[in-house]
């Protein structure tokens, strides 16, 4: 034991200080001289249509910029050619990301058409053809990509998404449930709100300051399909009017554009029947 | 320290939210808010930032009651709306309940593009007016089946009698 712990003290101090200059993280953008194959290759240039908006200069309209990247020095995602637009283009780009991997929903946009999360979208290698990103559809906007999701937060709050149990469990310690009754919960905790599904939904548009929308039916869905829940009929009574959920029109908007995979037409599909076998 | 100082736009527009009587005799401010296409009160919700958004109140009249409803006159009206052409019988009771059925259908139809389209909140006067025409034409709809059915030949006998025209 005690000669394994020497060993091992004796490679950590065998180890550089520093990493070297080639190794340390960067971002998107992918340096010349390390990668060799590219240095080659033809820059294949394609072209970013951004919408841009500054609050601070109210009076100018709303307008696409076009940005020319070469893919073969870009990341292969949508979220790699921003991050590298902003780095090296045009440092006013504003837009908002953080996890670059799928789990926080921050870069939520309208890519090519279709809501999705920049850093989950591979960027179209076809170069002809532009690539066209806007914010959230019928979000105010704040600047640029990010949209006002204020709203969207109180409605999730007013679902009250949180377990709501008054009974102590029988040892004090957590409160238990079945594989069975946790299987339910597969396909909706998943959720991040990325308000991609919200966003994309028409009835939403029109109606978003009552009806809740997909994202946010979804996690009722969540809490009423919940075993351990025990105000299942207080959330089902807050729900039972003409416009929180009743304005789902099944157009399955947000079942197509979901990027984590997710089905909320399903889970409201659920609600209803859960309201209507009251 | 500028961005410090600097206040937010939306902080701008709350501050001049309670002035908007003063600020639209200067014509640069008025001609920047006429830009906007957008009301003030739309851009700035009234409740607190923190606040969960308030949900209407329980209705399982126009909620679950009314879905369910909904549901059941439509599935019923797949057999009844079959059932007389394929049996080849015009029955003067089934007939009835197609137009009955008919009748509730559209009426929920039309019903759900009102509430669609015009929101409460935002057109309270049109809403009501659109409800009550729709309540008129529905009523209309009913008293003209009703003499087809009793006065004339009925709604299945005169739409197999188009279409062998």
């Amino acid at each position: 034991m005690a000669s394994l712990r020497t060993t091992s003290r004796l490679f950590a101090a065998s180890r550089p200080m520093f990493r070297p200059a080639a190794l340390a993280r960067t971002y998107a953008t992918v340096d010349a001289s390390t990668v060799d194959p590219n240095a080659s290759k033809q820059p294949a240039m394609k072209t970013f249509k951004i919408y841009r908006w500054n609050p601070d200069k109210p009076s100018e309209k709303p307008q696409m910029q076009s940005y020319d990247l070469d893919l073969n020095k870009t990341g292969p995602m949508m979220l790699d050619a921003l991050i590298r637009i902003k780095n090296e283009l045009d440092p006013t780009l504003t837009f908002r990301r953080s996890c670059r991997e799928g789990i926080c929903g921050s870069c939520a946009m309208n890519i090519d058409g279709v809501n999705t999360l920049a850093c989950l979208c591979r960027i179209p290698t076809e170069t002809t053809q532009e690539s066209r990103i806007y914010p959230l559809p019928h979000t105010y906007v704040v600047k640029d990509l990010v949209p006002d999701l204020t709203h969207f937060y109180k409605q999730y709050k007013s679902i009250k998404p949180y377990l709501q149990n008054d009974t102590p469990t029988p040892d004090g310690l957590e409160n238990r449930q079945s594989p069975e009754e946790r299987r339910k919960l597969d396909g909706l905790y998943e959720c991040i709100l990325c308000a991609c599904c919200s966003t994309s939904c028409p009835s939403y548009w029109w109606n978003s300051e009552e009806y809740l929308g997909p994202a946010i039916l979804l996690q009722s869905y969540r809490w009423l399909a919940d075993s351990r829940d025990e105000k299942t009929a207080e959330r089902k009574q807050a729900l039972d009017n003409s416009m929180s959920v009743y304005r789902c029109h099944t157009i399955l908007n947000c079942t197509r554009t979901c990027p984590k995979g997710l089905n909320p037409g399903h889970a409201i599909a659920e609600v209803k029947k859960m309201l209507a076998s009251h | 320290m500028a961005s410090i100082v600097r206040s937010s736009p939306l902080l701008r527009q709350s501050l001049a939210t309670p002035r908007s009587s003063l600020l639209s005799k200067n014509v640069g401010v008025s001609q920047l808010v006429a830009f906007h296409a957008s009301a003030r009160k739309q851009i700035l919700p009234p409740q607190p930032l923190n606040d969960p958004a308030p949900l209407p109140e329980t209705h399982p009249s126009e909620g679950s009651y009314h879905w369910s409803f909904e549901r059941l006159v439509c599935l019923g009206l797949v057999p009844v709306t079959i059932a007389p052409f394929a049996a080849g019988s015009f029955n003067p009771v089934m007939d009835a309940v197609l137009c009955s059925l008919i009748v509730a259908h559209s009426h929920v139809g039309f019903q759900a593009s009102i509430i669609d389209y015009f929101p409460a909140a935002r057109v309270p006067k049109t809403r009501t007016f659109l409800n009550w025409l729709l309540r008129a034409f529905t009523l209309t709809t009913a008293v003209g089946l009703y003499e087809f059915e009793t006065n004339d030949v009925g709604l299945t006998e005169g739409l197999r009698r188009l279409w062998t025209a």
